[in-house]
């Protein structure tokens, strides 16, 4: 009898455990399953609230692709992210691998300087930026948007633990087998640091593809900016073509969303890993 | 070994001179080697973040108005002293104010509730649960605009439908335009964004707590209320007291984004707050002066925060070993 009341308290807890998941996993899941309900319906069906299609149409995604310069924004964006997280990799592997292979004078205070730019805000930065991205012509240029962007702080600090992991007598003895500095990064501690790196590396393409006061700055012409931008002047300039809306938002969300599909675990660490921002 | 080691003498023996330059050449290179792996991480941030913050400092002191064909007219401090009297400044501190509390029942309360009563989940039903409530993190600011935008619209939003349905409402909510909702809105959905990545990280806090003490307690007649108390928050301090200082320094900084594309600081200045201010100064009214002063006093009070928490984090956390 005590038993059984004790595994029925038991199963109590455990089921208001699940329902507490369930209901916040239903909070973080139900805007995005209407987004994409809302893209599939058709125009007259996008008012009405059944949860479920009753018709699935693409007219939406054709509608969205017409509305803004889709592929090409796409297209901006995804060179933008490419080319941002190849620089900044290349930037804080080089960097980490400085913190990690010597100690030199001064590597407390450069480590100190790089890890507070944490600090600094980008509205707070952002006015000299703008004017120094004018003075070089690089308003409304893919430029203007990649190189400000070539290093980030959060890349350096996450490789640089990574680095710091790796057993310094294999290090030693790559150098006794007549390795040079150069070699032993590229060709003996990357190889078998592929895995934070690549992690480290997701985080940063999804940052990079979801930025977007930096588009919005200085780029003016859509042709030359990034599907964030393209997605914030369809929102503003809605009439009412919510589904059309909702199809775009989609499309600007679906890289990431495969990325995710693909790669959760190794997303969701290095996004805990890496705080907020 | 051996061999690599005749190697290297023999070739020694053969040109000693040299070889001797060549490794004073390298003990001095190898002395720099070090900052030239550092260099190109060094040089971008140095001109795209500290620079420009150095630059801020000195457009704080002048009058301008952005255009780069007008003079910049020095000042001294009277944009400082003007802050406070310019427009919208106090709104946009007491905005500032309501964001920072109220992003901290998502980032704090809830998180804490669900991470501490759902601790020891089965570890597949965990990784689906994590998978789903982590999801909001990974999406675009702009993104998330735009969804919420269409779901609490006021008169074609699933929201105010549902809410119709349940309670005797005489009109729908105009959550983005009606100034009683609209900073609640943002709120909320700067707290939506962030709820599921708050909990995993008291999640993996708690997983990393040594569950002796816990048993230890419950030996000791402890009930799950004072294990809670006694044991969990006071090992969760170092996490809570860093989450704390995530909801102050980027409340305001997350929520910028929903401001700008879903209310603009409207209506009536209900949903500004200092960074949107900084923003409405440098590019509605050119105010560069004003900007500049505003982000300064903003970025040390800011600093100065984020000491205090550090220290404090130091000295009243208690660590697990």
């Amino acid at each position: 009898m005590a038993r059984s009341a004790v595994t029925a308290g038991a199963a109590a807890a455990t089921a208001a455990k699940h329902a507490a998941l369930i209901a916040l996993s239903l909070l973080a899941v139900f805007p995005l399953y209407w987004m994409v309900v809302t893209s599939l319906k058709p125009e007259v069906d996008v008012y009405t609230s059944h949860l479920l299609p009753l018709r699935i149409t693409l007219q939406n995604y054709a509608d969205a692709w017409q509305a803004i310069p889709m592929p090409r924004m796409l297209g901006n964006s995804m060179l933008v992210a490419v080319s941002q997280t190849a620089a900044q990799l290349l930037t804080s592997i080089l960097a980490a691998y400085a913190f990690s292979r010597w100690t030199f004078r001064g590597s407390g205070l450069i480590y100190g300087l790089i890890a507070l730019t944490w600090l600094v805000p980008f509205q707070v930065i952002m006015i000299p930026n703008y004017v120094a991205i004018s003075e070089f012509g690089w308003r409304d240029h893919l430029l203007g948007l990649i190189v400000p962007n070539m290093v980030s702080a959060f890349a350096v600090l996450q490789l640089y633990n990574a680095f710091r992991s790796y057993p310094y007598t294999l290090i030693e003895a790559a150098r006794l087998d007549g390795a040079s500095d150069w070699g032993i990064l590229w060709r003996t501690m990357l190889p078998n640091l592929k895995a934070p790196i690549a992690s480290v590396g997701i985080l940063l393409f999804i940052t990079s593809w979801n930025d977007y006061f930096w588009p919005l700055l200085v780029t003016t012409r859509l042709e030359n900016s990034t599907i964030q931008k393209g997605l914030q002047l369809f929102i503003s300039s809605e009439g009412n073509m919510w589904g059309a809306l909702m199809a775009a938002t989609t499309i600007a969300s679906l890289p990431v969303l495969l990325l995710y599909l693909l790669l959760q675990r190794q997303i969701i660490d290095s996004f805990l890993k890496g705080g907020l921002k | 070994m051996t061999i690599e080691a005749t190697g290297t003498a023999g070739r020694v023996a053969g040109a000693p001179a040299k070889t001797r330059e060549r490794k004073q050449l390298r003990l001095r290179l190898a002395g720099v080697k070090p900052y030239l792996y550092l260099l190109p991480a060094l040089l971008f941030l140095g001109f795209w973040i500290y620079k420009p913050l150095l630059e801020t400092f000195q457009l704080s002191l002048y009058q301008w108005n952005l255009l780069p064909t007008s003079p910049r007219q020095f000042v001294g401090l009277d944009n400082f002293r003007n802050l406070l009297r310019l427009p919208d400044m106090g709104i946009a501190l007491r905005n500032t104010l309501i964001y920072t509390v109220g992003i901290m029942p998502f980032s704090l309360l809830i998180p804490i509730l669900i991470a501490i009563s759902t601790d020891n989940i089965g570890r597949r039903a965990g990784t689906l649960y994590r998978a789903l409530i982590f999801l909001p993190m990974i999406m675009a600011p702009v993104a998330v605009s735009s969804i919420w935008r269409w779901i609490l619209h006021p008169t074609n939003g699933i929201a105010n439908e549902w809410l119709h349905a349940l309670l005797p409402l005489t009109e729908p909510i105009r959550f983005f335009t009606d100034e009683r909702w609209a900073i609640w809105s943002i709120t909320f959905i700067t707290g939506w964004k962030l709820v599921g990545f708050a909990t995993l990280i008291f999640s993996a806090a708690l997983t990393g707590i040594n569950k002796e003490y816990i048993e230890a307690a419950r030996m000791d007649q402890a009930n799950r209320l004072q294990i809670i108390w006694h044991i969990l928050l006071p090992l969760l301090s170092p996490t809570i007291l860093f989450m704390t200082l995530m909801s102050i320094l980027f409340a305001s900084e997350m929520s910028f984004a929903y401001i700008n594309v879903l209310t603009q600081g409207g209506p009536f200045n209900a949903t500004t707050n200092v960074y949107y201010l900084l923003w409405t100064y440098g590019f509605q009214t050119f105010n560069i002066g004003a900007s500049s002063a505003a982000a300064v006093v903003f970025f040390l009070g800011f600093g100065l925060i984020a000491v205090v928490f550090l220290r404090l984090t130091k000295r009243l956390s208690f660590y697990d070993n």
